[in-house]
């Protein structure tokens, strides 16, 4: 009963909290569990931002060693992916600048434009064809779509992102956010109205 | 119908499936959709859009996340040691500041016994004792806080390539 009491007194500490308290020590376990958790939704977000293989690896590896150098200024307060994403969106700005000032978009290279593998889905061979088809369309006019806009709709979709965390994430106005959503989804209107339909 | 309404039925759209939203908004809004044609069809694509994005695969490879994690753990070793290195100078400083200052005393009668017998302004010797017992100590720490230790860095490299040898693997 006195043990009830005090956990409802003492708060447990949340799952945020251990990873920012971790960060500050430098924890290399947590640091490995970290890489290995988040390892598939931060090379997927590098990649449809960058859209080059090569590119998004080199940039996976320099995130999560500015995660370590910058752990200590994780507070817990927001969710970890937030924060992670908001690294891999500066450093992957970093390489742009790097690379070249004078666009986001330049960063994709059409010679490697569709490194994604389609879902091994669907009830008979014709269905699992027609659906790669599809999805090689896709990804490649996803290819096609500004990077700035890609940006957003990978960060609704596949983190499935509120507007406010991605407007914080990349720190612009939350109506932005709703105008790149809004012609992200317009890019990819001819190909949605042609193949999907 | 206006504007107003459109711009909120999209907003909608784009909340819906990532956020609670209200009973009353999700009513009003299939009502809305129900009967604007542009609104029903820019909620299609989104979701389609949607579909068509959470399909698609993507793993990072082992070889990837190991050596991501080994790059880590040669950064943290490097930071670790750099650290280390700023405590030491930090305490070698304090202690020669300490160990001046102790001493400061002894120099001071020896200057004043300097000024006295050379004939000198005491203006000037106890001024240039001063400057005699602080600056090399200032100016060691400065140099060594500015230029890495070449030893450090050799290990830090060296790190770096039996990691790149191990990713190659």
């Amino acid at each position: 009963m006195i043990a009830t009491a005090f956990s409802l007194l003492v708060p447990m500490e949340t799952e945020e909290a251990q990873i920012a308290r971790g960060l500050r020590r430098r924890d290399p376990d947590l640091l490995d569990a970290l890489i290995e958790q988040y390892q598939h939704r931060l090379l997927r977000y590098l990649l449809h931002l960058t859209g080059n293989h090569a590119v998004a690896e080199d940039l996976f590896q320099e995130v999560w060693v500015r995660v370590l150098e910058k752990g200590h200024l994780y507070d817990g307060r927001n969710r970890f992916v937030t924060w992670l994403m908001s690294i891999a969106h500066n450093v992957a700005i970093d390489y742009l600048r790097k690379r070249n000032p004078a666009s986001l978009d330049e960063m994709q290279d059409p010679e490697d434009g569709a490194p994604f593998e389609p879902p091994a889905s669907g009830p008979s061979p014709f269905e699992q064809v027609a659906q790669r088809q599809q999805q090689e369309r896709f990804d490649e006019a996803l290819q096609n779509v500004p990077a700035l806009f890609r940006e957003v709709l990978v960060l609704r979709f596949q983190e499935q992102m509120k507007l406010e965390e991605i407007a914080k994430l990349i720190h612009i106005p939350v109506a932005t956010v709703k105008t790149r959503l809004y012609r992200g989804v317009q890019a990819l209107r001819p190909l949605l109205e042609g193949g999907a339909r | 119908m206006s504007n107003h309404e459109h711009e909120r039925a999209l907003e909608l759209i784009m909340r819906r499936g990532s956020e609670e939203l209200a009973v009353r908004d999700l009513e009003w809004l299939n009502t809305h959709l129900a009967t604007c044609s542009e609104c029903a069809a820019y909620a299609e694509d989104f979701d389609q859009t949607g579909h068509l994005l959470r399909a698609v695969a993507v793993t990072a490879s082992p070889s990837l996340v190991s050596r991501t994690q080994q790059r880590v753990h040669a950064r943290a070793l490097y930071l670790e040691e750099q650290r280390s290195r700023q405590v030491l100078i930090a305490i070698s400083f304090l202690l020669g500041v300490l160990s001046s200052a102790t001493s400061g005393w002894l120099w001071w009668k020896f200057g004043g016994w300097i000024a006295a017998h050379l004939g000198l302004s005491q203006a000037l010797v106890e001024p240039g004792i001063l400057v005699f017992l602080v600056l090399p100590a200032v100016l060691i720490a400065g140099l060594m806080m500015t230029f890495p230790n070449p030893l450090l860095e050799e290990r830090f490299l060296a790190a770096l390539a039996s990691e790149r040898e191990g990713g190659d693997r």
